[in-house]
């Protein structure tokens, strides 16, 4: 039978009795709610696993790769034609001017607009193949500070031209090509 | 006699539909903090200023009286190997006058994902 207080409705014509029941509609939408809230639990469990910081991105270090790729190419850009770079009369010393590679390097890419400086350390030595022969041998330039271990830093390189009048992996008075790497992390 | 008082129904709806909204969009913002992810790797990855410099240099050795031009060769190649992970082969072609007044240079870089190969005249 059909009784109003059980959600049934007769509507149609005095001819066509027809019976419209709306009983169960509030169970039905609690029923999607549920099951929708059941959905969105699992997808954050699930999600909780891995979480994604700004870092993880790696934006931030390919701005210092940039900065640090720039750096070194005005570095080893000379001043007037038939002059030396600023990097290839560094390296051409014996041992390598570590204080004007400091001053040099740390005022290019610690400048800041406004005032105060950034907080960028490095540690920079260059490679050379021992002539005759295939075996590398790296030495230190300068750095910043001494590395703990725990920096997050990136590399950047540069070839540098040099032909030193003392002997330099293996030869004397030869042009040579060395491969100046820093590494660059931010404090 | 007692009904079933279906009457908030609609009120209900419209009520859960505002919370799945809202957390919608907690989701979008919480997301948004990993854009950039693949465009800085990608630019990190293209090694643009390892084969700029490495024209650079070998432009510099094109003038170098032998046999520097080829102490200078071996060492690009190997400190490459070693240190850049990146297989470079080039040579240079000293100007043959009268017919080629030009210095030419032909460089292969490959660092296993991206090659470069140029065929370089000078002026």
């Amino acid at each position: 039978m059909c009784f109003p207080e059980k959600g049934c409705k007769k509507t149609g014509t005095r001819r066509r009795a027809v019976q419209e029941n709306t009983a169960g509609q509030l169970y039905t939408i609690e029923g999607i709610a549920a099951g929708l809230i059941m959905i969105m639990t699992a997808y954050l469990v699930v999600n909780a696993t891995s979480v994604y910081t700004a870092g993880d991105t790696h934006i931030s270090d390919m701005q210092l790769e940039q900065l640090g790729s720039d750096a070194l190419n005005i570095m080893d850009t000379p001043e007037t034609m038939n002059a030396q770079s600023e990097l290839r009369m560094i390296i051409n010393t014996s041992p390598p001017d570590g204080g004007a590679f400091n001053t040099i390097f740390l005022n290019l890419i610690n400048g800041k607009a406004g005032t105060g400086n950034d907080h960028i350390q490095y540690t920079a030595n260059y490679t050379c193949r021992t002539d005759p022969g295939d075996s590398i041998e790296s030495h230190l330039i300068s750095y910043s500070r001494p590395m703990t271990g725990g920096e997050h830093a990136v590399r950047v390189t540069k070839w540098v031209t040099v032909k030193p009048s003392f002997p330099f992996c293996g030869t004397t008075n030869t042009n040579r090509t060395v491969l100046a790497e820093v590494l660059i992390w931010r404090d | 006699m007692a009904r079933l008082n279906d009457d908030a129904q609609w009120i209900i709806l419209m009520g859960f539909l505002i919370s799945f909204s809202f957390f919608f969009l907690a989701i979008i913002i919480n997301q948004s903090t990993v854009v950039g992810q693949t465009t800085a790797e990608s630019v990190i990855e293209f090694p643009k200023n390892d084969i700029r410099d490495l024209r650079g240099i070998i432009e510099q050795s094109a003038n170098m009286p032998y046999p520097d031009n080829a102490t200078v060769n071996k060492d690009i190649t190997v400190l490459s190997m070693n240190r850049k992970n990146a297989i470079v082969k080039y040579s240079v072609f000293p100007p043959n006058l009268p017919s080629n007044p030009h210095t030419t240079a032909s460089i292969h870089y490959n660092n296993g994902v991206t090659t470069f190969y140029e065929n370089w005249t000078s002026l």
